[in-house]
């Protein structure tokens, strides 16, 4: 536990209640400090409670057992300290690409002039020009992941959190989205909390890896992944990234096992 | 050209054909004049009816009612619906009275109105707005429920407040369903306005067709149903009109 974190986990668990009205615990102690500017993803199968870890964390749910702590101050609600980025993109749909990446920016009081030029920068930076008055469903599921980033970027979060964020879109895309997140991530250094079950992605993307367990979810292992000059092309066909990969696996193979044999 | 005259005559046929045989019909002499005029004379009337400006006036006055009607089932509807969807004080006590109300004729409580408010404008449009109120609630509220929390996190880390979701989310979110409701209320407006225009007397078409029955005018019955039947045909593709101005961001706008 060093005070130097930006983010605490400080023995967080979390429960629900199952259709049959049972207390079923979904996170059981997890315990992890994240520094400032550390890329962590959260590894594990599905229904090892990340994505519930990433909620209580963005404040979407309560936290009743343990406590989080971000900058030191507990969290207690949901945060523009905290830009968050789901699977299923979450636009406003009735919005246009450029009404989206405006809308944080509205809630803060920042001139009109101020605004547009920054929600021009962000599409910009995203490669959206030229979509800025598209809506949502005219779009490919990567450009409007693109845009969520935007969106999430321009209200200038010190946190970003992402829970699955590629897992909707197709390989291709997915390897695109990749390069382009780090290639945002080099311009504009973020802590970040990355939710994935894709160990390839957790290796090539994170500097640490917390390798969850289900059934109550905690964490199994955190592996600090070195990998020189990961922006380089090939960086995923070197030996390191492999052996990487391979010793992951080998950490949550069998707790996807048993998740998928629904023990 | 061809194509042109093909496409008109495809969407008017079944108009041409069923207004043939309804010439030929009362031509044949098997059913009287009285009980079934000739298309020409029913054209005839509504053409005179038109001329001396008393069928705008008796249409002027069941549109005003059913869409008066129809604007406080809108305004009720969607507060009633959102408000079921999101808190559990309104759910806990409209859950039961919609079931009731929703499968219920509501025309069954125009003698309450009469009685509470007399045979006048005020009691047509509360029943109507009574009877269209339902279907609105309804889909609202299907709407609300079904606005995915994730969009509404999104809205908050963004830097929205509780108390700003409704305005910002949850009614945007919920306008294509609420649309939905809308159209499934509209005809129910009418119907309810011609009805309750016939059991109250008045000044609209309802009151007219009566008045028309009971001199034994029976053009100016047939004349009625045209009117009233042309009318909610041109408000409810006014209504799909409308729908697809304000959902041009939707999925079924999107082709």
């Amino acid at each position: 536990m060093t005070s130097s974190a930006l983010i605490s986990f400080d023995r967080v668990g979390h429960s629900y209640r199952s259709n049959a009205g049972v207390l079923v615990p979904a996170l059981a102690d997890v315990s992890l400090d994240i520094a400032q500017g550390e890329f962590v993803a959260l590894l594990g199968p599905s229904g090892c409670g990340k994505s519930t870890l990433l909620y209580l964390l963005g404040g979407f749910v309560p936290i009743r057992d343990g406590e989080i702590r971000v900058a030191g101050k507990p969290v207690t609600g949901p945060g523009r300290d905290r830009g968050v980025v789901f699977q299923s993109f979450a636009l406003f749909p009735w919005k246009t690409v450029r009404q989206n990446v405006r809308y944080g920016l509205e809630r803060m009081s920042l001139p009109r002039a101020e605004q547009e030029a920054r929600t021009a920068r962000l599409i910009d930076m995203v490669h959206l020009n030229g979509f800025e008055d598209h809506f949502p469903l005219q779009l490919s599921g990567g450009m409007r992941q693109r845009v969520a980033i935007a969106r999430t970027l321009a209200v200038d979060p010190a946190i970003l959190l992402m829970d699955e964020p590629f897992g909707a879109l197709d390989a291709q895309t997915r390897e695109i989205m990749h390069e382009e997140l780090l290639a945002i991530m080099a311009r504009r250094p973020m802590t970040t909390v990355f939710v994935t079950h894709d160990v390839r992605e957790a290796v090539y993307l994170a500097d640490r890896v917390a390798v969850m367990s289900a059934r109550p979810g905690h964490i199994k292992e955190v592996v600090t992944i070195d990998l020189p000059g990961r922006t380089e092309p090939g960086v995923q066909k070197t030996a390191a990234f492999g052996a990487y990969v391979e010793r992951l696996w080998g950490l949550v193979k069998n707790e996807a096992v048993q998740a998928a044999a629904g023990r | 050209m061809i194509g042109r005259l093909g496409r008109a005559l495809e969407a008017t046929g079944t108009v041409l054909v069923l207004l043939v045989v309804w010439h030929f019909v009362a031509a044949s002499g098997a059913f009287s004049d009285f009980l079934l005029p000739s298309p020409e004379a029913v054209a005839a009337r509504i053409i005179d009816d038109a001329l001396s400006g008393d069928v705008f006036a008796s249409l002027a006055r069941t549109v005003v009612t059913a869409l008066t009607g129809f604007a406080a089932a809108g305004l009720v509807g969607a507060a009633l619906g959102i408000g079921m969807a999101r808190v559990r004080l309104v759910r806990w006590f409209f859950d039961p009275l919609v079931s009731i109300g929703y499968p219920m004729p509501k025309i069954a409580f125009l003698p309450v109105f009469l009685l509470w408010i007399g045979p006048n404008f005020a009691s047509q449009v509360t029943i109507v707005a009574f009877s269209a109120v339902f279907p609105v609630a309804v889909a609202t509220r299907a709407g609300a429920e079904g606005v995915e929390r994730t969009l509404l996190w999104s809205a908050r880390s963004l830097g929205t407040s509780a108390g700003q979701l409704l305005w910002q989310i949850v009614l945007p979110a919920v306008v294509p369903q609420m649309l939905t409701g809308l159209q499934v209320a509209l005809p129910v407006a009418l119907i309810t306005t011609i009805v309750a225009e016939m059991l109250t007397g008045g000044d609209g078409i309802g009151g007219a067709m009566l008045g028309a029955m009971r001199f034994a005018d029976s053009p100016g019955v047939f004349a009625g149903i045209i009117v009233i039947a042309a009318t909610g045909f041109v408000l409810i593709r006014t209504m799909e009109v409308i729908r697809r101005r304000m959902l041009r961001w939707h999925a079924e706008a999107a082709s």
